[in-house]
């Protein structure tokens, strides 16, 4: 039974495509584990769609800069139409029968461990560790944000580490527990500096983690990438 | 003469004015109406444009969703130039993907939206980090629930189904596989075993139910 989920907040960006990619991966990993919140982004889609269609439909109805750009619309459409250009794409974009996309897989002590569909393009890395503890860095290409998995053995401890700002935490699967709680596969933890606590593990676990500068956490990727969108929202 | 033009002048605008005012009304009381409609339309379009690859069917969904998407590009990405380019590419997509879109799962419109955020993520990450990757695929998967867990599932689910159609009773069994994997109907499947169409209700329905007392028992 999952018992910890994203708040309000993060489904909404999420389903709104605002999140950097390491909160992108973690909030829809989540939702391949949870029913529940997987329902809700699937509303939060639908309310998303039609509020940027309609602000869509306002901008356009008004100034006649538009008929300018009806005319690229115009233009493209015509390109797209002509030279065959969907028919290429067609096939450019389709995935061969045999290539058909499947989950990531890593194989950490001797274990399988089959991956939600958010990790498919990212475990590029190796495994490295000591002990009981490993980690798999993703490359997100975020400068804040340090993603990775982190595997620990079974009757292992999770590490203790001091940073500033927040850590996410999402159990893939296994199970961890603290002074406080048992945690099993999906739970979805946000913990800052103050919480102290240390999980101890008896079958084992595998993690994801994004360590992070608390902004990422509040504010959507394109608030982060241009500074006017602060202005707009 | 000048009285009748000007009247006639007068009367053209009472006339525009009236319609416009019904248009008004009418939006207003048939709105769901007119959303129902659009939204059937547009599945229509949708339709035709993965079943017959109709390109008259693809420029009215390009005429529709291209405005739409535009004026996001360019809230989003900040750029014309990059908001072209979104509807470009989100159109492509609309057109290459398109027998991936189920009617029964979304409306045509949350659809367009999905496949244009989840190009909208690739670009913004271009921009931000020079990446040419594509991701936004695999986080919010266009074919979810459809060919992803569900599918699994109900195969897993069909898989340990059929194991225990062969633990029946050979009459029960007998029955079970008629019905539901030779697709007969319950008369036909009398016809064919020689016996009564009471017998065959009957031996379905122990059957089914010794098959839920399994499921049951393996899932808790």
């Amino acid at each position: 039974m999952i018992k910890y989920h994203p708040n309000q907040d993060l489904l909404t960006l999420h389903a709104k495509g605002e999140l950097p990619l390491s909160l992108s991966i973690a909030v829809s990993a989540h939702c391949e584990l949870c029913p529940e919140c997987a329902e809700k982004v699937a509303a939060l889609t639908i309310a998303s769609s039609e509020e940027s269609f309609s602000l869509a439909q306002l901008s356009t109805d008004n100034g006649n800069m538009d008929e300018v750009l009806d005319t690229d619309l115009e233009a493209l459409l015509a390109d797209m139409m002509s030279d065959d250009t969907l028919e290429s794409a067609a096939i450019n974009l389709l995935p061969a029968e045999d290539t058909a996309p499947t989950r990531a897989v890593t194989n950490i002590k001797g274990q399988d461990y089959t991956l939600p569909w958010a990790f498919r393009q990212q475990i590029n890395n190796q495994w490295q560790g000591i002990g009981k503890v490993s980690r798999l860095r993703l490359e997100t290409g975020e400068a804040k944000a340090r993603a990775s998995l982190l595997h620990i053995a079974e009757n292992g401890e999770i590490p203790q580490h001091s940073h500033k700002g927040e850590e996410l935490t999402l159990l893939l699967a296994g199970e961890f527990s603290d002074e406080y709680n048992t945690y099993t596969a999906g739970d979805f933890m946000v913990l800052n500096s103050e919480h102290e606590h240390s999980p101890k593990t008896i079958e084992g676990c595998l993690c994801y983690t994004v360590v992070d500068a608390p902004l990422y956490f509040t504010k959507g990727i394109s608030k982060l990438l241009n500074p006017i969108g602060e202005l707009i929202y | 003469m000048e009285n009748f033009q000007s009247q006639s002048v007068q009367n053209r605008y009472d006339k525009s004015m009236l319609s416009k005012n019904t248009k008004v009304i009418d939006t207003a009381m048939k709105s769901d109406d007119t959303d129902k409609n659009e939204a059937q339309y547009l599945a229509q379009l949708m339709e035709q444009v993965a079943n017959q690859r109709s390109k008259a069917a693809f420029a009215k969904l390009f005429a529709h969703f291209s405005p739409k998407i535009r004026a996001f590009g360019v809230q989003r990405l900040s750029q014309q130039g990059l908001a072209m380019d979104l509807v470009q590419e989100t159109m492509t997509r609309v057109w290459t993907k398109a027998h991936l879109y189920n009617a029964d799962k979304a409306a045509v419109s949350t659809w367009v939206f999905t496949v244009m955020r989840n190009q909208c993520f690739d670009m913004l990450r271009k921009v931000q980090n020079n990446r040419e990757d594509a991701f936004g695929d695999d986080i919010w998967p266009l074919f979810e629930s459809d060919e992803s867990d569900e599918t699994d599932n109900d195969f897993k689910l069909s898989a340990t189904l059929l194991k225990h159609v062969d633990d029946l009773p050979p009459l029960q069994k007998q029955v079970v596989q008629g019905i539901y994997m030779q697709e007969l109907t319950q008369q036909e499947l009398a016809d064919k075993l020689k016996v009564p169409i009471g017998t065959v209700k009957s031996r379905l329905r122990l059957g089914l139910e010794k098959l839920k007392g399994f499921m049951e028992k393996h899932y808790d």
